[in-house]
């Protein structure tokens, strides 16, 4: 299309249908455009599903093959976890790669909150990922967990109100249990316990250089919360993390 | 410091295996917060039924339990105090796992010896009412003392039973109709006669 520069009025008038016929170009460029990207993904969206369902025995029973095609469909925006309502059915991308994926991780989150539910008077809420991965992996007959698989199930009860997440503490995983967060204090003073297992006044003094009172306050604040067990035989009085205890 | 029951049945010749939360210095510190003690309790009776069952013990006499390596462990030095042992039995005597007895001897004092259950006596009641249909006793007369020790009895869980536990498991029984006593000419209790089980 050649342009060609009028003068005065009649120059106004081409410049305006100059404009027009951009314009439409444009929208012809889009339409064009718009229908065969939809094209392109109503292809990917069967090859998708196509793949899900295939692969769906080896979706569950395999935690390292599972753990790529979660981290896959992360990597292309889609959440095979993701639930728009309630009712886990309720996802487009659920329904699309079959259920095994949601299923799965649906099965894992109920084990996981039984397990914690059991445990709650021993460790006050708050318990390794590695104890819980123990505990599922102990049941025969079924395939293995990884720490990976437990820490997403978590993730998936978080936005859900049931007081559940992940906490790290001393570069391990934790599942907080109950809706109450640690707060600084308490978070470090149970990473020290990680080193021998207990923490006491001293401990905390010399290591944080707390002063007595602040030291007495949290760890008082622990036991209270049910995240440590008393030794009171110990002089001075240990503080214990009950993660300590070898299953 | 520590020593172990004296066992008047043969026993294991390995020493019980304790599990890892007797490694655990605070299990034998009565824990202050409510909902810990609440679990140290229940781990607690589930150690004591198992170790009761382990080594053949009936009864927990606490005076001289109480030096048992069952609440002491050496390899960490601690030790679980007479009042909170005592909390102990309690609990589990609340929940049926247990039953306070009078003590043996004349200096009889409230609440220092107890029965345990690590069979409760309808179990028993049960395991003898098999042994008595297995052995062809059906509608023979047995003394307790037959019963609890007699050759017969040799490979079986009850054997060498405490009275009073056996007692309560023929209580059943007769509460069933599947036992009664029967006394001698003058009065006396003479044994049991069992109709066996249905």
């Amino acid at each position: 299309m050649t342009m060609r520069r009028g003068v005065g009025l009649a120059a106004f008038d081409n410049h305006q249908r100059t404009a027009q016929q951009y314009s439409d170009l444009g929208s012809t460029i889009l339409q064009t455009h718009i229908s065969e990207l939809t094209d392109q993904l109503l292809t990917f969206q069967a090859a998708l599903k196509k793949f899900a369902q295939s692969h769906a025995d080896e979706i569950r029973s395999d935690p390292v093959f599972r753990s790529e095609f979660v981290k896959m469909c992360s990597a292309i925006g889609v959440d095979p976890l993701a639930s728009s309502s309630a009712n886990k059915k309720g996802s487009f991308w659920a329904e699309l790669l079959g259920s095994d994926v949601n299923d799965f991780f649906f099965e894992l989150a109920v084990r996981i909150i039984e397990i914690c539910r059991r445990a709650r008077d021993v460790n006050g809420g708050l318990m390794l990922v590695e104890d819980v991965k123990g505990r599922i992996n102990s049941v025969p007959g079924r395939p293995p967990v990884s720490q990976e698989d437990i820490v997403r199930a978590v993730n998936t009860l978080a936005p859900l109100g049931h007081g559940f997440g992940i906490v790290r503490l001393a570069n391990k995983d934790f599942i907080r249990s109950v809706p109450q967060e640690l707060s600084r204090d308490q978070a470090v003073a149970i990473e020290a316990t990680q080193a021998l297992g207990y923490i006491s006044v001293p401990i905390l003094r010399d290591n944080l250089a707390w002063e007595t009172a602040r030291c007495i306050a949290v760890l008082d604040d622990l036991v209270a919360s049910g995240l440590v067990w008393v030794d009171e035989h110990a002089r001075p009085k240990e503080y214990w993390t009950p993660s300590w205890i070898r299953q | 410091m520590s020593t172990l029951p004296s066992l008047s049945t043969s026993s294991r010749n390995t020493s019980f295996p304790f599990p890892s939360i007797y490694s655990f210095p605070p299990f034998f510190t009565r824990q202050p917060n409510s909902q810990t003690w609440t679990s140290q309790l229940s781990l607690w009776n589930s150690l004591i039924l198992a170790y009761c069952r382990y080594n053949r013990i009936w009864r927990i006499d606490l005076n001289t339990a109480i030096e048992w390596d069952l609440f002491n462990n050496r390899d960490i030095n601690r030790s679980l105090k007479l009042e909170t042992c005592k909390e102990v039995l309690d609990s589990m005597v609340m929940k049926g796992d247990a039953e306070w007895v009078s003590g043996s001897g004349s200096h009889v004092s409230k609440n220092t010896s107890a029965i345990i259950y690590w069979r409760r006596p309808e179990e028993w009641a049960n395991i003898i009412a098999d042994w008595i249909d297995s052995t062809g006793q059906k509608n023979t007369i047995l003394t307790l003392y037959e019963i609890a020790e007699g050759d017969l009895s040799l490979s079986q869980d009850f054997r060498g039973i405490d009275p009073t536990i056996l007692r309560k498991a023929l209580d059943v029984l007769i509460r069933r109709g599947q036992a009664q006593i029967m006394k001698s000419a003058d009065g006396e209790e003479a044994g049991v006669k069992f109709f066996g089980s249905q």
